[in-house]
Order: C-alpha cells, then structure tokens, then sequence
C-alpha cells in the first residue's frame, strides 16, 4: 500500500497540477483570445513560442529555468530584489516550471475553440446592446465550455506527468517537491517494485478516466450540434 | 432622414456609398449579388471599423470624421441572412438578450403581444437547433425589435429558406414593417421583394450608389441604372375588386383602371378578399405598345395611357418608355426599331398591353 512520503507525493502533485491548471486558465483566455482574434504579424512568433514546449526535452526547459531561479539569474535577482525567499527547490517554482511547460496544452484548445466561433455570435451581441467584456461573458464563455474543459483536463493530466523539468528545478525534497512521477522512480531505483505499481498504475488509471471523460463529453457534445 | 456617405476600401472591393432617404419607412438596398450590399449594410451598423465617411440617422450622428459610434450604442436591430441565434440560449433568452441590457425600456411593446403576432409563441422553451428556418428567422426579428432599435437592418432575410415558408415569412413582413414605426433597411437582389416591401429605393452597382430615393421615382427614372437592367418593372397598388371574372382576379387600381390577373389561388394557396390593399409588379418588357386599340385579343389588359417620358438614349436596342396611365406610372420596354417605326414622342397618346403582372 501507499507510505507516507507517497501519500505527501500524491498530495503535492494534486496541488501542483491544480494550482497550475487554474494560473494558466486565467492567464490563457487573454493570451488565446489575442492569439485568436488579432491580426498582429507577431502572432506567428508568439505562436511558435508557445509550442515551444512540445518539441523541446523538459530538461531543456528545467535548465533554464534553474539558471533563472539561480541567485544571479533574472528570477532569482527580481525574488531577492523583492524580499522574498528564492523559488528554486519550492512549491513555486515547480508551479512556475509546470506552468511554462503545459501552456501550450491549455492555450491551443482555446485558441482553436475562440477561432471557431466565428465573429457572427459577437457582432449580433454588439448590436444588441452588449459591451466587450458583455460579449465576452455571455457569449464567448458559453460557447466555448468544451474548449476550457479539453484546455483544463490536458493541462491538469500533463502537469501530473511532468518528470524533467520537476527534477531540474526542483529537486526531490519529500513533503516538498516530490511529486508522483518522482516517487516512482525513486522506489524502481530502490527495486521496490510493489511501491512503484501501487503508484504507476493509480496514474495511469487516473489519467485514463480523466481522457474517457473528456472524449465522452465531447462526443455528446458533437451529438448535440448535430440534432 | 437618413443622410450616408460612407467610404469602405478593402482588398478586392471599394465601397463608396453616397445617399438619403426618409427616416421612416422600408427602404430596400437592392443591387446584384456581389455590389456591395452586405457591405453597406455592415458599415451602417457599424461592423465594419475601417469604415469612413459620415452617417446620420434621423439626426444622430453615428459617424463623422471625428467620432465613430461603437455598435453597441447605436442600437442598430440586424436580421441577418442565416440564422444568428445563440444556440447556447433557448428561444426566450434570445428574444430577451437585447432588451435586458437597455438602460431603460422607453417603448412599452406588449411582449406578448409581439410573439404571437410573430407566431412563436410554442416555441419559447426550444433551443434554436431545433427551430427551422423560417422560425430562426422570426425569432431573430422578434429579438432585434424587442432591443427597441432606431434602425432596423435586414440582409436578404428570406434567402436561405424554402419556397414555401418564404413566402409565409413574406406575408408576415409585409404587414410587419408596414406597422412599426422605426426605419428598416432592406436588403435584397429581389425585384419581388423590393416591389412588395419598399417605400423607397437604394441602387447599388459596383459598391456605388446609382440612384436613390422614393421607389416610383427610381422605378421611374427611364435613364437609370435599372430601367437598363433586365429587371426594370413598375410597382401599381390597388384593391381586389368586388365583382370578378369567372377564373380571374380583378384589381381595382382607381382612376377607372381594372386589371384583370389568372386567378392562381388555387396553387398558391393564397386567399385574396375583395377590398384588400394589393400590389402588382409589372416587368418593363411585359408591356408593349399600340397605336390603336386592338380588337379581339387575348392579352387581358389593355388600357389607354399617355407616353410620359422616352429614354434618351437606345441601350442595347431597347428604349424605356415611361407611361402615364390616370396617374399611375407604368414602364414599358420595346426596341429602339418600334419607337422609330410608331414615331413615339412624349406626351403622345398610346394602348399598353400587359401581357403578366404578378400579383404579389
């Protein structure tokens, strides 16, 4: 059964992926919004910075951010600068790392979904009397429940199965920053091959439940289009 | 009124629009696919940002050079061409969308009322992916007229429905837009439409205005762009008349003149009462000229009437002759060859043969 540091694990990477999925909620509507609605020659750039991510090995990524969040990097500079205690090795900075890395899987599912509502829901609200923000909240929002449901749950399961950047920039503190991914490979590293099945195949089956549902919603979803 | 100059340049398309019209009543946008209608509709609503020029309605100015108002404060009512209802509201959200957000209800319309002279009054609970056609349609007008706009706009509202409930949804609009008291804008490439609806005429040809104004003065301009065109008609009102014909329907147009129409009811489904305000569109090349009267004919309508006004020029072989029949007006387009062969000239007295005047 599950130790106690496992427990913690379980507990860390639930908070992590949670935390991370709703920042990056928040922070993507705009993002996804511009990237979806300008016309800005910027937009390829931003685009190609965003799926950065997904072609690149994490420990790419944790690299640099461990240089960031090093005294003299930038981040750890502006935390200094600030008062505040470095985020290397801590809860934040996983927060941080993970959210970089699982951007694209929240951003592109609403892009897509913002781009697909076409501009004939938003002119008819503007001639009704709705305000941009209006507009926004009444009409966009709606429309798009499947692309913040898609954009939620494939940046929550791809937070949880984060390995790379979590070692670089956080280390491997039990209660701390040892997430689940971790755990696992600690206990095949000690050959506690029992441990590491109670946990491997938890994941797994989480990560299965959480995708049948995602495409079960979408299916009826694409029914109810089509009636 | 209506006062618009406006200036659109895109990639492909230059829109240059200049025209008035009276604030009140339906004025049809009427043009071939592709002149720019849409476009000018787009631009009076203010959907179209890149737009210039000036536009005041019934004395507000929604553009000038220093100000453009947003859309949302125009209150501008648009039916569009396919349906434009939220699909993640149901049929009463919709229709309420508008109304909750003015910042006070002025007009105390009778919602009740306006749904069921819409006839949608079953359909409140339904969500609009299970509406049809012309439902959308009724529900997306009666939700702009809830807004309680001070323009309403409409893009070709019947074209994307079938025969059947467009001419249901037609019957409705007639009786509709004749009733409200805001200005509508209509847009469609329809003769039938604009002969049915309009009150007074935009011309729009290569995103240019080519004539407006009341819609038997540009019906009637024999130099127009119009009585060029293939589609030059005439617009006549009048009565169904109390006594009938066996097999025909007779319409009373005053001044003495009865027009005899095949009575088509019994396909069309459509039942006329004596007495009830019609109105007939007449094709320029239905009507042909004579001399003389002719005797023993088969064509029903033949009437006297006094040559108004020849236009100028011949195009493409064709004149345009308008007609003065007691008062109303009547084109007629006949070949350059018969104007010279029968010496027409202006205020010359001739018979007009129509051989078909829709009923519409």
């Amino acid at each position: 059964m599950l130790s106690q540091p496992d427990i913690a694990a379980l507990i860390i990477t639930l908070k992590l992926a949670g935390t991370t999925t709703l920042i990056l909620l928040l922070l993507g509507t705009p993002l996804a919004w511009w990237l979806a609605t300008t016309r800005s020659r910027a937009r390829s750039s931003i685009e190609a910075v965003i799926a950065l991510p997904l072609v690149l090995p994490p420990t790419v990524l944790g690299f640099y951010l461990l240089l960031a969040f090093s005294p003299d990097g930038p981040i750890g500079v502006t935390t200094a600068a600030l008062g505040l205690p470095s985020i290397a090795f801590s809860f934040w900075g996983l927060v941080l790392g993970s959210a970089i890395y699982s951007l694209p899987f929240v951003v592109q599912p609403l892009q897509n979904s913002f781009a697909g509502l076409g501009r004939m829901p938003l002119e008819v609200a503007a001639t009704l009397g709705a305000g941009p923000l209006d507009r926004f909240i009444s009409v966009v929002l709606p429309l798009s429940k499947m692309g913040y449901l898609t954009a939620a749950v494939l940046g929550f399961a791809h937070t949880l199965g984060e390995f790379g950047v979590v070692l670089m920039i956080g280390g491997n503190i039990p209660g701390e920053t040892q997430v689940l991914s971790i755990a696992i490979y600690d206990h095949v590293e000690a050959l506690e091959y029992s441990q590491a099945h109670w946990l491997a195949a938890g994941l797994l089956l989480c990560s299965f439940l959480v995708l049948l549902m995602v495409y079960s919603a979408n299916r009826k979803f694409h029914l109810m289009k089509t009636i | 009124m209506i006062e618009a100059d406006l200036q659109l340049s895109k990639s492909d398309f230059k829109l240059d629009a200049n025209f008035s019209v009276p604030g009140r009543g339906v004025t049809a946008v009427f043009g071939p696919s592709g002149c720019g209608k849409t476009t000018l509709l787009r631009v009076i609503a203010g959907l179209e940002p890149e737009a210039t020029g000036s536009l005041s309605v019934n004395s507000e100015q929604w553009l000038d050079a220093s100000a453009r108002r947003p859309v949302e404060q125009r209150r501008v009512g648009v039916v569009f061409q396919n349906s434009s209802l939220f699909p993640h509201l149901t049929v009463q959200e919709n229709l309420l969308y508008g109304r909750q957000r003015l910042r006070k209800v002025t007009k105390p319309i009778e919602i009740n009322q306006l749904i069921a002279s819409l006839e949608i009054e079953k359909l409140l609970l339904r969500y609009p992916g299970d509406l049809s056609g012309g439902e959308k349609q009724r529900v997306a007008l009666g939700r702009a007229l809830l807004a309680e706009p001070k323009l309403l706009l409409m893009d070709e509202p019947l074209s994307a429905l079938d025969r059947s409930s467009r001419e249901k949804l037609m019957l409705l609009l007639e009786k509709f837009l004749q009733e409200i008291d805001i200005p509508v804008f209509y847009v469609t490439h329809s003769s039938e439409e604009v002969a049915r609806l309009a009150d007074n005429l935009v011309l729009l040809a290569n995103g240019a205005v080519t004539d407006h104004g009341f819609i038997q003065d540009v019906l009637g301009a024999v130099d127009g762009e119009l009585s060029r065109s293939d589609t030059a008609f005439s617009v006549i009102e009048g009565k169904i008349a109390t006594k009938q014909l066996p097999g025909l329907i007779s319409v009373d147009c005053g001044a003495g003149i009865v027009l005899q129409l095949p009575d088509s009811t019994a396909i069309s489904g459509i039942r006329y009462h004596s007495g009830s305000g019609v109105r007939l569109r007449i094709r320029a090349r239905d009507v042909s000229l004579c001399l003389e009267q002719p005797q023993r004919s088969s064509i029903l309508n033949i009437l006297p009437a006094v040559i108004a006004q020849l236009s100028a020029e011949p195009y493409n072989g064709s004149r345009v002759v308008k007609l003065d029949m007691a008062g109303k007006q009547l084109l007629s387009k006949i070949s350059e060859y018969s104007v010279q062969q029968l010496g027409l000239q202006e205020s010359q007295p001739v018979f007009a043969q129509i051989k078909s005047a829709a009923l519409i």
